[in-house]
């Protein structure tokens, strides 16, 4: 079975952020996507289950995301890929997908796992975008998967600590939750290791793609990056302790469910 | 292109609060010069739901069957894929929810359509549509266009947008696209959470209680309102110290850090250990009688009060009704 | 971060008289054991305070006069020029930091012991003093206390002459001839000097004009006073009445005040000065403090274990004190005023109340934290508590084996002196070894603290992992890829008995209601029998923690020791008169001088320590808190095979902490640490030799033959 896990390279700030126009902050570090430990955990348990296989880890990003995938390798990961072109500077999920799928229709894995969303942009899409521009099959956001030939079984998060127990055929597209397993940690020779396998950096060319086409199938452009208003503080909540209270229990419930 | 096609998705047989939000947000771009508001009902017999988004400002209903009961999102998928085909609206607004997750973005590819997830503004103007959403876990505010893009799909925070109201004058109207056959999962049963020990971190609601309980006595008072309000209870570190919980419930820089959708501090200071492990929540509300303390500053709401006399309010509240969720 | 501005009035400049404090952090006089003979030692220990924020550093207390001899307690002392050279070195480090350099005039009057000069003690009357060496002495005449007077003046003289900033006539901890004075406990005087309120405080009012006159113009003008003794003797001290008035009688006399409660000598300890954190948490003295305000408009100084700013700045913005005096939380963290200036929160190391730093001095030894591996060891062994080399050999990667206290802080040290990779490992799900169950010990919350802090800094090292939840066996550690390996896999409690006294194991230690710590506390106290006799010979807090968890639990609790005190260690940190009187009034029995020597169901068998007849003591379960032996079969297993180390690339396999000596957690602390800075030596497992101060044998020769008359055995 073959199980790419495509994986982000998140910037971590620091304290003062430094803005230049809408493009994207100083970096502090980077480091990997929080999700995509836990979609990478899930590929490697696929495929050391039996028939076997082998797992692909790709990213969309210039030369530091190595490390991202040299982590990934370390744990478990059997092969790694790199796509980057300038043009790919603050990509949307729209167009990482779109670069993403060129390559996987030339893996053609069985399986693909998304973190359901990254840290940083959190739109949790690219791993949906992806699956609708393979016509894949696809379930967002679960927390449970379990191989059943060829078919998974999944569990998929629902409001309120539910979930909802799905079947699909592969091949198949997952984004997955945080905690649906522990990632394994490296041991420093696992890490060591990671160096001697296989890791590709692609340009767009090779995937048979364009910096106009890329550009064409970004979904949004960011024309502003600014911090919030500072010194707003708290609305404050005014009133008797059972109307504060009130107002509270209505807070705590605007988000849920239904009418 | 041009007007706004609001996705009113069913789930569970009824429609979400958020919808009318929705409704409310595309009314408003429609108000902008956007065109008209047009709401599909999409879903296990949507017909019934037609008079709950007769609303203000909106111009027509269009209700789409869904063959099954459950959500599915390759039926859905297909089924915004037709309406859009259908409408040609410039905007379409869905709520960013776990179901949308599961096919907006999807749509959006295949039809390289403009796109956001979790948008909290947007506005419509000569150049077309803009949208506010949050960056950086929250750091930074981004503001997005959408250039060259006929249709735009948007997914909207819950809570971010005044709901409509009032009494509308659509016209209601069908739309019947082959969705049989679509499903591309199958449905085996829902299933509630294991109910293990709490896990702060997955709590979606979490009630913290800080230095400001002042006993420990307290403690189970306040294990049984959070159980009350459906909520993990969780402490701030000088509780810790005290040993008046274990260092499991604590949040903070040398704790656990926690994001739930909503963090309800009672009498917690707000020292930067702590934010540190909860700046994230997606709401903050914060009880203190100080009005001084720091928690203030970050919180979303706050209220100066007496602590115990909040908490003995919410017992009552949440006591008469169900739990949450 | 950037400070927050609730923060900001920390760092308002405070005048006192004719020096000015450039913020408002005062390193109140504390013990070090280094007094003025290891000169390099004082004056490194402080000068790192300056150089960490601290506006004003201080000795400790330091003597005016042979005739106020501490021994075995170390002081400072200025009896002569030679000493005020030494400690000279104090203040220029001080100034060099921006600092200013108090000294805190001393003389004990009936407490010195004068082990060393020999002279007779004198004091306000004829007595035999309630301090730990109940030293008698004789009462001073008039011409005796000016003598005594000119001694707090000359001294005061030699600070200024060395660069000193502030003088401070200490009438304080109880331990003070000036307090002695004060008090009608120990003042029985007829004379002027002795009876009502104005004559009692005639000696220390003319003592501190005195030197006011001397050196008043130069230096600051303090003077620290103990303002309640604690205690229900209606002799003592009490705030809001004689300590107001003696504070209304000396404010003319003074610049600052330096105020503080409680002592610091043997049956004082009730009341303590230091309060150990099991006890209370910060400023638990306000209340003394703010009943005497109103007595001043002066700036009043006072400790109280302040470590959050939050809680400084309140009580400065209240008004109730105008400066943050500290000692422990100095020797936590130097720095403690820089971070919180440069809002560098999350880097404080908060003092953890353990006393620890108490108990050497009180030992005369040097002072050591648990939580500042560094403390003392900024002179002799030149370790600066923020600064860390680069190791020399840095492209190694460590394996830590154990992340408590000794892992944790190994791993810290390695990770800042830049090794490329670190793997923190540890069997349990989350940070703190042995601590973990120590900090849930009731009233032992805070010393989670080192813990905390650690883990807070672990996280921001990028070269450090932190991998919980997994153990490693000997082949996973000969397979982890790591060059160095520390192994730091602590100690257990002997479920055998083997105990110090009889170095013999305990016959019955077998049966199944005979417990360890570690099941007492994984049980919550909660284990089976409703009578427990905990059977101590650690003598530190282990065994007081089992006696309150099992009280706790709802047992009755039986204490038997072979010592003559219960938790006598605590003597030490000045905890024992406290512990020892509340667990008794919770009904603890406690039974000193009494060795265990059998254990069967039917009961147990002891002895007296003076006797040998058996005395039988029955109960339903028991908890042997005896010794701990190190958890060292990995490190053994690894050494046994050394071409396999060399196969797998592994060149050093150490062991740190419990696992290769159970100790305290402020020596296991040490050790890692020490490890750390010195990964990089020849042979690290060897600890480097420390600068010794030793005096110069030609020079005290040469000084006494200059001395006409001088002892023969000196003339050769």
């Amino acid at each position: 079975m073959k199980v790419l896990v495509p994986v982000k390279q998140v910037a971590r700030l620091g304290e003062d952020l430094v803005l230049e126009g809408p493009g994207p902050p100083q970096a502090e570090g980077w480091e990997l996507n929080e999700w995509d430990a836990f979609s990478l955990e899930a590929a490697v348990k696929l495929a050391e289950g039996p028939p076997g296989g082998e797992v692909l880890v790709v990213t969309v990003g210039p030369e530091r995301a190595e490390e991202a995938l040299l982590a990934c390798l370390a744990r478990g990961a059997d092969r790694a890929a790199r796509i980057w072109d300038p043009v790919l500077e603050g990509a949307d999920p729209l167009a990482v997908a779109a670069v993403l799928a060129a390559l996987a229709a030339t893996e053609e894995p069985e399986v693909i796992l998304c973190g359901a969303q990254s840290s940083d942009a959190a739109n949790a899409a690219t791993g949906v975008a992806l699956a609708g521009l393979l016509d894949l099959a696809r379930v967002a956001v679960v927390d449970a998967i379990e191989c059943n030939g060829d078919r998974l079984t999944v569990h998929r998060e629902l409001e309120g600590a539910r979930a909802e127990v799905l079947r699909v055929a592969l091949p198949a597209l997952l984004t997955v939750q945080t905690q649906i397993n522990e990632p394994r940690r490296a041991t420093l020779r696992e890490i060591k290791q990671a160096r001697a396998k296989p890791l590709v950096t692609l340009g767009l060319s090779e995937l048979g793609l364009d910096p106009a086409g890329v550009l064409a199938a970004a979904g949004s452009r960011t024309v502003a990056l600014a911090e919030p208003e500072r010194g707003e503080g708290a609305r404050m909540l005014e009133g008797s302790p059972g109307e504060i209270a009130a107002r509270i229990a209505e807070l705590m419930r605007a988000d849920a469910g239904a009418l | 292109m041009s007007g706004v096609l609001v996705l009113g998705g069913l789930a569970g047989g009824r429609l979400p609060a958020a919808t009318l939000e929705m409704i409310g947000a595309g009314g408003a771009l429609c108000e902008q010069g956007a065109g008209e508001l047009t709401v599909a009902l999409l879903g296990h017999e949507p017909e019934a739901h037609v008079q709950e988004v007769n609303v203000d400002g909106v111009a027509e209903i269009v209700t789409v069957a869904a063959p099954q009961e459950c959500f599915e999102a390759h039926v859905h998928q297909a089924a915004l894929e037709a309406l859009i085909g259908a409408r040609a609206p410039a905007v379409v607004l869905a709520g960013h929810t776990l179901d949308s997750l599961g096919f907006a973005a999807a749509v959006a590819a295949r039809g390289r359509h403009g796109f956001a997830g979790d948008v909290t503004a947007l506005s419509w103007s000569e150049r077309g549509l803009r949208a506010r959403r949050g960056a950086y876990g929250g750091r930074l505010i981004a503001e997005l266009e959408f250039p060259g893009k006929e249709t735009v799909l948007l997914l909207l925070r819950a809570g971010a947008f005044e709901p409509a109201g009032g009494a509308g004058r659509a016209t209601v109207a069908r739309l019947d696209p082959e969705l049989e056959g679509r499903a591309r999962t199958e449905h085996v049963e829902f299933r509630e959470a294991a109910v293990g020990a709490a896990d702060i971190t997955k709590a979606e609601l979490l009630l913290s209680i800080g230095r400001g309980i002042r006993d420990s006595e307290q403690i189970p008072r306040f294990e049984r309102l959070a159980e009350l309000m459906g909520a993990a209870l969780s402490v701030s570190g000088p509780l810790v110290e005290a040993g008046w919980a274990p260092g499991a419930l604590k949040v903070g820089q040398s704790g656990r850090t926690v994001a739930p959708r909503v963090y309800l501090a009672l009498g917690i200071s707000g020292a930067a250990q702590h934010v540190a492990g909860m700046s994230k929540s997606q709401t903050i509300i914060a009880v203190n009688s100080d009005p001084q303390a720091r928690i203030f500053d970050i919180a979303h709401y706050g209220a100066v009060a007496d602590l115990s006399e909040v908490a003995a309010e919410l017992e009552r509240l949440f006591d008469r009704r169900e739990p949450a969720g | 971060m950037a400070r927050d501005p609730r923060h900001d009035v920390l760092f308002e400049p405070v005048r006192i008289g004719p020096r000015t404090m450039r913020n408002r952090f005062y390193q109140s006089p504390h013990c070090t054991s280094f007094g003025a003979e290891l000169p390099g030692a004082q004056a490194h220990i402080r000068g790192m305070k300056a150089e960490g924020g601290w506006a004003a550093v201080n000795t400790e207390f330091c003597s005016v006069h042979p005739s106020s001899d501490s021994r075995p307690l170390v002081s400072a002392r200025l009896w002569d020029e030679d000493d005020a050279r030494n400690l000279a070195a104090m203040a220029d480090l001080a100034h060099e930091h921006g600092a200013i350099a108090g000294v805190e005039l001393w003389h004990g009057g009936c407490v010195a012991g004068n082990l060393e000069t020999r002279l007779p003690a004198r004091s306000v009357s004829q007595m035999n003093d309630d301090s730990l060496y109940s030293t008698s002495c004789y009462e001073l005449d008039k011409a005796g206390i000016r003598e005594i007077q000119g001694y707090y003046v000359a001294a005061a003289r030699r600070a200024r002459a060395v660069g000193f900033d502030i003088v401070n006539v200490h009438a304080s901890e109880c331990g003070s001839i000036m307090q002695h004075f004060l008090m009608a406990k120990y003042n029985r005087r007829t004379d002027e000097y002795g009876g009502s309120l104005e004559n009692r405080a005639r000696f220390w009012l003319e003592t501190i004009e005195q030197v006011r006159e001397a050196v008043g113009e130069d230096c600051a003008i303090t003077a620290r006073l103990c303002v309640d003794t604690l205690n229900d003797d209606p002799r003592g001290i009490r705030a809001p009445e004689e300590a107001y008035q003696f504070i209304q009688l000396a404010d003319h006399l003074v610049d600052f005040w330096d105020l503080q409660a409680g002592g610091w000598v043997a049956a004082e300890w009730a009341g303590d000065d230091a309060v150990a954190s099991r006890f209370a948490g910060e400023f638990s003295h306000r209340e003394y403090i703010a009943a005497v305000r109103p007595a001043t408009r002066k700036p009043i100084a006072a400790v109280g274990r302040f470590t959050n700013p939050d809680t400084m700045a309140e009580a400065i913005r209240s008004g109730v004190i105008d400066i943050i005096a500290a000692a422990r939380p100095s020797i936590a963290d130097p720095f403690l005023p820089k971070k919180i200036e440069e809002g560098r929160y999350d880097e404080i190391r908060e003092c953890i109340g353990c006393n620890i730093c108490a108990s050497r001095f009180a030992q005369g030894a040097p002072i050591v934290c648990t939580q500042n591996a560094t403390l003392g060891e900024e002179f002799r062994r030149g370790w600066h508590p923020e600064r860390f080399t680069s190791a020399s050999n840095a492209e190694k990667t460590v394996l830590v084996v154990g992340a408590g206290p000794a892992g944790m802080e190994c791993a810290m040290v390695l990770g800042r002196r830049g090794m490329s990779a670190v793997h923190l490992v540890d069997e349990q799900d989350a940070l703190g070894g042995s601590l973990r169950a120590i900090s849930s010990y009731p009233h032992l919350g805070e010393w989670g603290r080192v813990t905390s802090y650690r883990r807070v800094q672990l996280d921001k090292l990028a070269n450090v992992e932190v991998i919980l939840g997994t153990r490693l066996d000997a082949e996973a550690v000969l397979t982890y890829g790591a060059e160095i390996v520390v192994v730091a896999s602590g100690a257990r409690w002997r479920a055998d008995g083997m105990n110090g006294p009889t170095q013999s194991t305990i016959p019955g230690a077998e049966h199944d209601f005979v417990h360890t710590p570690e099941q007492v506390s994984a049980a919550n106290g909660a284990i089976d029998g409703d009578h427990v006799l905990v059977y101590d010979t650690d003598g530190y807090f282990t065994a007081v923690g089992m006696a309150e968890m099992l009280l706790a639990a709802g047992k009755r609790v039986t204490v038997l020791t072979p010592y003559a005190n219960f938790a006598t260690f605590m003597f030490f940190t000045g905890e024992a008169f406290r512990v020892n009187r509340e667990l008794r009034a919770q009904g603890v029995e406690i039974v000193p001088l009494h060795l265990l020597g059998e254990i069967t169901p039917e009961g147990l068998r002891a002895q007296s320590v003076w006797a040998p007849d058996p005395v039988h003591w029955e109960a339903d379960a028991v908890v042997l808190v005896t010794q701990r032996e190190p958890r060292d079969a990995l490190y053994h297993e690894l050494r046994a095979d050394p071409d396999r180390l060399t196969q797998e690339g592994i060149e050093a396999v150490y062991r740190i902490g419990d696992c290769l000596a159970p100790r305290t957690i402020a020596e296991n602390i040490f050790d890692g640490h020490r490890l750390a800075r010195e990964i990089d030596t020849p042979d690290p497992e060897t600890p480097l030799p420390y600068l010794r101060e030793l005096p110069d044998a030609n020079r005290e020769r040469s000084l006494q033959e200059s001395i006409p008359g001088g002892p023969p055995a000196m003339r050769t």
